[in-house]
């Protein structure tokens, strides 16, 4: 494991030396989004996301983030809780900012899936070594602080947690 | 995803621009696969217009990087953004690439 402490570059998601997030003026800001689960929704929640980025005025790197972790759990999600893709169904993001923390919850209404149960990728292994693909959640755990995952009233949920 | 092509040094250079994601990463696959199929065993991809990557984009550099190294061919990477080298860096991706700050380096 390279990063055990926090790498220098996340620097950049604290706030500006001009002052404090736009988002410091409040006590919590929350934001509902709500896709089908296809593939094809990614651009529009990218857009969201960027738009909510502005709205918040997050810092661009902080938003990328945001950006990749949502693909990544959105994307799982259509793979594996919707194996059935004839029958599209609606996933419901909430991103929440409270008291310098970002949470966000993932629900949707497919078969259990539990992401944190995937076996984590040996990134030590040279180039030959390296299976294709299964950094998906890895990523999502090395950029926020805490990925959870609870299976409720046929719901699965995922919350994702990170201070900024 | 844009992906322009010159040769120059006997390297063939790759230019990406824009996003490498889950609803494109295969468009990128096929034209990097096409490329190396062509017979060029030496390729610069140069990462300065890439400005997204997820998975799915990491998952096609380490394609390209292993069907090189099968062909004792040399994939070299460069002017990465600093975000993106973020994601290389955290996936363990760093240390299995060879990536130059310049095209220069990068081709010598």
């Amino acid at each position: 494991m390279r990063y055990e402490t926090i790498p220098p570059c996340w620097e950049k998601f604290h706030p500006p030396a001009g002052g404090p997030l736009k988002t410091d003026n409040f006590n919590s800001m929350k934001e509902e989004i709500s896709i089908k689960s296809s593939i094809d929704e990614l651009p529009v929640l990218a857009g969201k996301i960027e738009a909510l980025g502005e709205k918040w005025d997050l810092p661009m790197p902080l938003t990328m983030n945001l950006n990749l972790v949502l693909e990544e759990a959105i994307s799982n999600i259509v793979f594996y809780a919707f194996p059935d893709k004839a029958e599209q169904q609606t996933v419901n993001i909430d991103i929440n900012y409270e008291k310098g923390e970002i949470e966000i919850v993932i629900k949707d209404n497919g078969i259990p899936f539990d992401p944190t149960a995937k076996e984590k990728p040996d990134i030590d292994l040279p180039a030959d070594q390296r299976p294709i693909g299964g950094l998906g959640i890895f990523l999502i755990t090395k950029i926020m602080d805490s990925v959870n995952y609870k299976r409720d009233n046929d719901k699965n949920i995922l919350i994702l947690k990170k201070k900024i | 995803m844009n992906l322009t092509k010159k040769n120059s040094n006997g390297f063939c250079i790759l230019n990406i621009e824009g996003r490498i994601d889950t609803t494109n990463f295969n468009e990128f696959e096929n034209e990097v696969v096409g490329i190396i199929g062509t017979g060029e065993k030496n390729i610069v991809l140069n990462c300065k217009g890439l400005n997204y990557i997820s998975s799915s984009g990491l998952r096609v550099f380490l394609i390209a990087q292993k069907k090189l190294m099968a062909l004792n061919g040399k994939l070299h990477l460069c002017e990465m953004q600093p975000t993106i080298k973020e994601i290389f860096d955290i996936s363990g991706f760093s240390t299995i690439f060879k990536i130059f700050e310049t095209e220069e380096e990068a081709l010598a």
